[in-house]
């Protein structure tokens, strides 16, 4: 009997797409970052809001942390810049041919974006 | 140089679960991996099974994922490699029916579904229905597929969803909508805007990497799905 044609998410994930398959890694965790994000935050201000629960302020320091700030505002840029390139290449296929340059072209930008924010928010972290 | 294979191993008759046997060869860097498969099947394990025709890159048979990534095996040599150390897998997403033969009768149902055939019902000329070099350029790159399915078979879409047309169907259908001489581009773009369409193609560009003519497959499809939102073919 032949052997099923599923694809199991390790035996995917070991194929080497390279940088365009991992863009599309990054775009979906981002994307699941920021769900995660807002969850948390609709979670948090409707028990601290309308059930004045003490778990509401414990949800609101796992978001609010230093750590969770830094991935969730990688996610959003990420997934803001990266979904910003796809849409040009749908409206333009024939750009496709210059995938690889507009991914370059989308670090440039990520990159300075994202240290610019970081160095900001790690100076005001350690101000207290 | 010595060339060492890690192969992926399954046959559905020895009762065994599918694992990997290991060959260590001597090579010249001018190899291709097709030859090495030979020279283990010739000399060393008669049992492997592999597909090759004509080994020259044209009958599409030997599509193989080598080092993880889809490739015709008559196209790599040992020189093009990296490491010394070579691991050959099936393709994913098709059913595997012996060690790198896997049953391509699922690809091939998605490729009819697309209406991969040229349709003019107007009375044919007394020579050749001619046709621009401009005209003819519009789709020349797709004409190029030779249905070794590694481009459907490097898309995580596919992989996942049994449904999708996959990459090797939008590019053969794009061969036909962009042909100025065919009638049917309306009937194949209506197929490809179905659910399981060209919007499961999410620009991963794993089928563009793989494809061993060079097709911009991506770009094709996108192509395609501009045609679709616009609703003609310009």
């Amino acid at each position: 009997m032949a052997l099923s044609r599923k694809v199991g998410l390790i035996a995917g994930a070991k194929y080497k797409g390279g940088g365009p398959m991992l863009s599309w890694v990054l775009h979906r965790i981002s994307g699941l970052g920021i769900i995660i994000f807002v969850t948390l935050h609709v979670i948090a201000s409707f028990l601290t809001q309308q059930l004045g629960s003490d778990l509401g302020i414990f949800v609101n320091t796992i978001y609010e942390s230093i750590y969770f700030q830094l991935f969730i505002v990688f996610c959003a840029i990420f997934h803001g810049v990266n979904g910003f390139r796809i849409i040009l290449l749908d409206i333009w296929p024939r750009l496709i041919r210059y995938q690889k340059e507009s991914t370059w072209i989308e670090w440039f930008v990520i990159v300075p974006l994202y240290g610019l924010i970081v160095f900001i928010m790690i100076q005001r972290f350690l101000q207290g | 140089m010595q060339v060492t294979l890690k192969i992926f191993r399954y046959n559905p008759e020895d009762g065994r679960k599918k694992h990997y046997d290991t060959f260590t060869l001597d090579a010249d860097p001018t190899d291709r991996i097709l030859d090495l498969l030979e020279q283990i099947k010739g000399s060393e394990d008669g049992t492997l099974g592999f597909r090759r025709a004509c080994a020259h890159g044209v009958c599409g048979s030997d599509a193989i994922r080598i080092n993880g990534v889809n490739r015709l095996a008559c196209k790599v040599l040992v020189q093009d490699l990296k490491s010394r150390k070579v691991t050959i897998e099936p393709i994913l997403g098709l059913p595997i029916e012996k060690d790198l033969i896997i049953n391509m009768e699922p690809f091939f149902d998605h490729y009819r579904s697309v209406m991969p055939y040229f349709v003019n019902d107007d009375p044919p000329p007394s020579k050749e229905r001619l046709q621009s070099p401009e005209d003819r350029e519009r789709f020349d790159d797709t004409t190029k597929c030779i249905l070794c399915a590694a481009c459907s078979t490097s898309c995580p879409s596919y992989w996942v969803n049994e449904e999708y047309v996959g990459p090797a169907a939008i590019v053969n259908a794009h061969r036909f909508i962009f042909d100025n001489r065919d009638q049917a581009a309306s009937e194949r773009l209506e197929i490809l805007n179905e659910q399981f369409g060209v919007y499961r193609c999410h620009t991963i560009f794993n089928c563009t990497d793989a494809c061993p003519r060079d097709i911009q497959v991506t770009q094709a499809i996108g192509e395609v799905k501009k045609a679709i939102v616009n609703g003609r073919l310009d």
